[in-house]
């Protein structure tokens, strides 16, 4: 570094001061920075500076086949890729009319809570980290692995399973799978005693977070807030059981929900969860043998797969929140515009403007990780 | 007694007859603890946590995560890197100090991967950077990225991993691909031609038509400040 290009600048003399957090730093989720203006050791203006991993998403989508584009779908949210396979299928079959089989739509369900599940993982690792304590990161990825396992069987892939395709899954699941599901989620079942005992009632993580990041309804609602955050507020809304798709209508789960709206609510709603996603992932392996049939319908012949004219908007329930494409057609072989609408986006950038007001600067990163933001989402 | 400093250190190695020894034993312990810098610019990065964590465990192997660019030696870019994201990384890879190793996990820092046809994307890695080893896949397994980290381990035992070298000897080249990409006013604070100089790595390609471009809008920085 040659010092003559270090030059501070002249001011007048005041305890306001510039601060850059990221885009490396550790306690950034991803590739991500904020910048904040601090007097003390309280924030006074936050600043989202979000593009570092901006690759021109919806572009590219523009120039591949309809097939093609199931392979890219998943890079859009790393830690939680399967909502996005799921939802460009779902675009595609309402584009075309298709109907998807009843054993692929239960399938399908299957997949998106145990991502669910293994995303929930990896939040408390990173919750965990930003208030010093790595245990729960250790302990969140090596169960993490564990579901990522059994994607590995299911589909070759740890992360990016391009399992789904439009009209049904690829493959059927393997013999005793379901088996190894279940002991699996047993397993995990009885370890969530030992993340009650290490987090959620740890004193120092409770005072850690209460009380911090507070978030009512009314903001809630005008920021445009999805998801597990939204039901930190106390306002039960949740796409599964709303506005139901694949076979959610025809599944028994509860939303819980919180009504403190701040960082302890966060964490608990996710912790809350965890049952209600154990719940389901029961009740599908108990329904998923006695429906037999095709796990695909049949496609017309992929390279010249032309989709009918039309424009569809579907939105889904990813463990960031709620999930949303506009696809437009104009009936050639590749998408004529599709259109990611992340929760990320709200939570990452305005709604940690927000939050960010006001707050202690060791709080930042800790606000940061609690709304669960996805930075690759934020840019696409 | 001479200062030791100031000797280049070729010529070090000759004026003294255990220097080789001593170079070996340290290239050894440099190979045994690698401090990896902690910076996701990809997808690729979800793999690392896995790596670091319980169960494939790289601390095992010396590998640890390190927070500050300054304490660390290897540099992952793990997946592709945007335009906006390769100043970072070019201007972190510029403040490591000197054995320093790059490894480009990912199909997409070998030739672009999936966005081969991005308007945003940095396509291949060793046009800016000079890499070390290249780990490949969309997303590669852990057990891939712990076999490239133990290649990379042998290299450095065997003395083989000097591309930082490479930086020093063609920064013509190394910039002039910047240059193309960032606008010829691009510059970053750091003194690559006195690092090089200092480390006696100064070739005919160290100095050329890019540096002198450099020099000439070489200004003071504008004193930092946010736009808010
Ligand atoms: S190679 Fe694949 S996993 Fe790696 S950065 Fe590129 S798209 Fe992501």
């Amino acid at each position: 570094m040659r010092p003559e290009n270090y030059e501070a600048k002249r001011q007048p003399p005041s305890n306001e001061f510039e601060l850059n957090f990221g885009p490396n730093h550790p306690g950034i989720e991803g590739n991500y920075a904020f910048r904040v203006k601090v007097s003390g050791d309280i924030v006074l203006e936050g600043k989202a500076d979000a593009g570092y991993l901006h690759r021109g998403f919806e572009k590219l989508m523009e120039n591949r086949l309809w097939i093609q584009n199931i392979a890219i779908t998943p890079r859009i949210c790393v830690p939680d890729p399967v909502p996005m396979e799921v939802i460009y299928c779902l675009s595609v079959e309402d584009l075309c009319g298709q109907e998807v089989p009843a054993r692929a739509q239960w399938l399908r369900v299957l997949q998106m809570e145990m991502s669910r599940f293994a995303a929930y993982l990896f939040y408390f690792g990173g919750l965990g980290s930003t208030n010093g304590m790595y245990t729960p990161h250790y302990w969140g990825m090596a169960d993490r692995d564990l579901i990522l396992d059994l994607f590995e069987e299911l589909c070759g892939g740890r992360v990016y399973h391009i399992y789904n395709i439009p009209g049904g899954v690829r493959r059927d699941i393997p013999d005793g799978w379901l088996e190894r599901v279940s002991s699996t989620f047993d397993y995990l079942e009885s370890r969530l005693k030992d993340y009650d005992d290490l987090v959620f009632r740890n004193q120092v993580f409770i005072r850690r977070t209460r009380g911090i990041g507070v978030l009512n309804q009314q903001e809630a609602l005008e920021l445009g807030v999805t998801g597990p955050n939204l039901r930190a507020c106390g306002l039960p809304f949740d796409v599964r059981r709303d506005d139901p798709y694949l076979v959610y209508d025809q599944l028994d789960f509860d939303l819980p929900t919180e009504d403190a709206g701040d960082n302890l609510a966060r964490a608990l709603v996710r912790r809350a969860d965890l049952f209600e996603i154990l719940r389901i992932i029961r009740q599908v392996i108990k329904a998923l043998p006695d429906i037999d049939g095709p796990i695909r319908a049949p496609i017309p012949n992929p390279l010249a797969w032309n989709v009918p004219a039309g424009e569809t908007y579907q939105r889904v329930e990813s463990s960031k929140g709620e999930l949303a494409w506009y696809v437009v057609s104009d009936g050639g072989d590749k998408p004529y515009r599709a259109h990611v609408r992340g929760p990320s986006q709200t939570h990452a950038v305005q709604v940690l403007e927000h939050l960010a007001k006001g707050a202690r600067l060791e709080d930042i990163a800790q606000i940061m990780f609690s709304l669960d933001a996805c930075p690759p989402e934020v840019d696409r | 007694m001479k200062n030791l400093e100031n000797i280049p250190v070729e010529q070090r190695r000759r004026t003294n007859p255990l220097a080789h020894v001593f170079d070996e034993f340290m290239a050894f312990c440099q190979s045994r603890s690698l401090f990896m810098l902690h910076y996701c610019t990809g997808c690729g990065a979800v793999e690392l946590p896995p790596v670091m964590t319980s169960r494939f465990d790289g601390e095992r192997l010396g590998i640890s995560p390190m927070v500050s660019p300054r304490q660390a030696d290897v540099l992952l870019v793990t997946g592709y890197v945007s335009v906006k994201t390769l100043k970072r990384v070019i201007l972190t890879y510029e403040q490591m100090p000197a054995p320093k190793y790059v490894v480009g996990i990912c199909s997409c820092t070998v030739n672009g991967g999936m966005y081969w046809q991005s308007y945003a994307t940095a396509k291949k890695l060793s046009d800016y950077m000079p890499v070390d080893i290249y780990i490949a896949g969309c997303m590669p397994r852990p057990e891939a990225v712990i076999s490239g980290m133990r290649d990379l381990m042998e290299k450095i035992r065997t003395g083989k991993a000097d591309s930082w070298k490479d930086y020093f000897r063609n920064y013509d080249h190394y910039l002039g691909q910047q240059q193309r990409l960032f606008g010829p006013k691009w510059q970053t604070p750091t003194d690559i031609i006195g690092e090089a100089e200092h480390y006696g790595l100064i070739t005919k390609n160290t100095r050329g038509e890019h540096t002198r471009l450099l020099e000439e809008h070489q200004k003071r920085l504008e004193p930092l400040e946010m736009r808010l």
